[in-house]
């Protein structure tokens, strides 16, 4: 039988063990498992499991290599500036620089006062944006830094790829269920690479980044 | 630069304590005090059991370089996520469901957390970069007059160009 991975954290349904716990017998066949299946690593749905060799693949990035649209760089917006203070407020934190860490944070405080947002925007304009960016940002950008070599830049995209494509299953839920979707759940976010999951309890570590979950914070609501 | 002591890895077998020279490792809360401490000294590194205890660097090297294209395929991207916190935000702040109001300041994090690792992968990763110190610079060249001046000239003071 085909092996199925799931395209968020890589875990694999193994079909003669099942899943102990979750109530999946071995030798459960993958299209016997009920829909609402959610993977046991990182709760994404069952939607996005793939066949364990399409899933191995990225076509995306390597089908658009030749065919990468010239961007331009235009000046940096008040938004953009404000992101790039807080992550380097985050940068001093680490080296311990406190003082230049909350100056850091002044900055992207001031630069985040200058922006605003057109009205009528929904959390249904966040899953169209999240859809184009999986559908043509990420192809992109792979394709390019894999052009040119840049391991790092890649790594980012990879990371932000897979959290996109759980928020994505995530507000197409929401869409569909409303608040529903939260009753009895938490909501957790990783502090480091943004994976956000709904669930009872958190995961032991991360299931893209890696990082241990004292570092994943739960959402209050509030 | 002075020893850092992560308290999570400290497995308290005090071997800081009796290598230190200046008693600076010997503190009530655990944090080391960077008054005594002898910049390069390395001692308690060096003694740790755990691990728990490294050096702050005081300098760094330059940035890895970036491509032109790889920095503006990476800014398209943290625009669009950057745009999606901002619409996040704005229905947490005008719902009036409590679950509502946490799912989108979650959706809204999450999109800062990319944009912001996006970004550092296009030239703005490291706080003493040659590129961080021009954006501090063409900040307080084009400053209205709201715009926090001392906090970026505080910035070009303090952080040492890299090596």
């Amino acid at each position: 039988m085909r092996k199925i991975k799931c395209s968020i954290c890589g875990y694999v349904y193994d079909k003669p063990v099942g899943i102990q716990g979750k109530g999946v017998a071995s030798g459960t066949k993958w299209e016997d498992i009920p829909d609402d299946f959610k993977c046991p690593r990182c709760t994404a749905p069952k939607s996005v499991f793939k066949p364990l060799e399409e899933a191995e693949v990225s076509p995306s990035a390597v089908t658009k290599i030749d065919n990468i649209p010239a961007l331009s760089l235009k000046e940096l917006s008040a938004g953009e500036v404000s992101v790039i203070c807080s992550s380097l407020a985050k940068g001093c934190e680490k080296q311990r620089l406190l003082i230049a860490s909350e100056a850091f944070n002044r900055l992207s405080d001031y630069f985040k006062s200058k922006t605003s947002v057109e009205s009528g925007k929904t959390l249904d304009t966040v899953a169209k944006m999240l859809g184009n960016d999986i559908a043509e940002g990420f192809s992109i950008a792979k394709a390019t830094a894999q052009n040119d070599m840049d391991k790092g830049a890649l790594r980012s995209l990879v990371w932000s790829e897979k959290v996109s494509a759980m928020l994505e299953t995530l507000l197409v839920r929401f869409a569909e269920e409303g608040d529903v979707m939260l009753e009895n759940n938490n909501i957790y976010v990783c502090d480091i690479c943004g994976f956000v999951f709904v669930d009872q309890t958190p995961v032991g570590i991360c299931p893209v980044c890696k990082v241990p979950n004292f570092k994943i914070l739960e959402m209050e609501r509030k | 630069m002075p020893a850092y002591r992560n308290i999570r890895l400290c497995s308290k077998d005090c071997m800081c304590l009796y290598v230190c020279p200046t008693g600076a490792t010997n503190t009530e809360n655990s944090i080391i005090d960077e008054a005594k401490c002898i910049p390069g000294c390395m001692a308690c590194v060096d003694a740790c059991p755990s691990g728990a205890i490294s050096m702050i660097p005081g300098k760094y090297p330059p940035q890895q370089p970036k491509t032109e294209a790889v920095v503006a395929a990476q800014r398209a991207l943290a625009l669009s996520k950057v745009r999606q916190e901002q619409i996040a935000q704005a229905v947490a702040a005008s719902t009036n469901s409590a679950a509502t109001k946490q799912f989108a300041r979650a959706v809204a994090k999450s999109n800062r957390l990319m944009a912001e690792d996006l970004l550092r992968e296009s030239r703005y990763m490291l706080p003493q970069s040659d590129e961080v110190r021009n954006l501090l610079e063409t900040m307080l060249e084009n400053a209205t007059p709201d715009f926090p001046k001392d906090a970026a000239e505080l910035l070009l003071s303090q952080l040492h160009k890299t090596t």
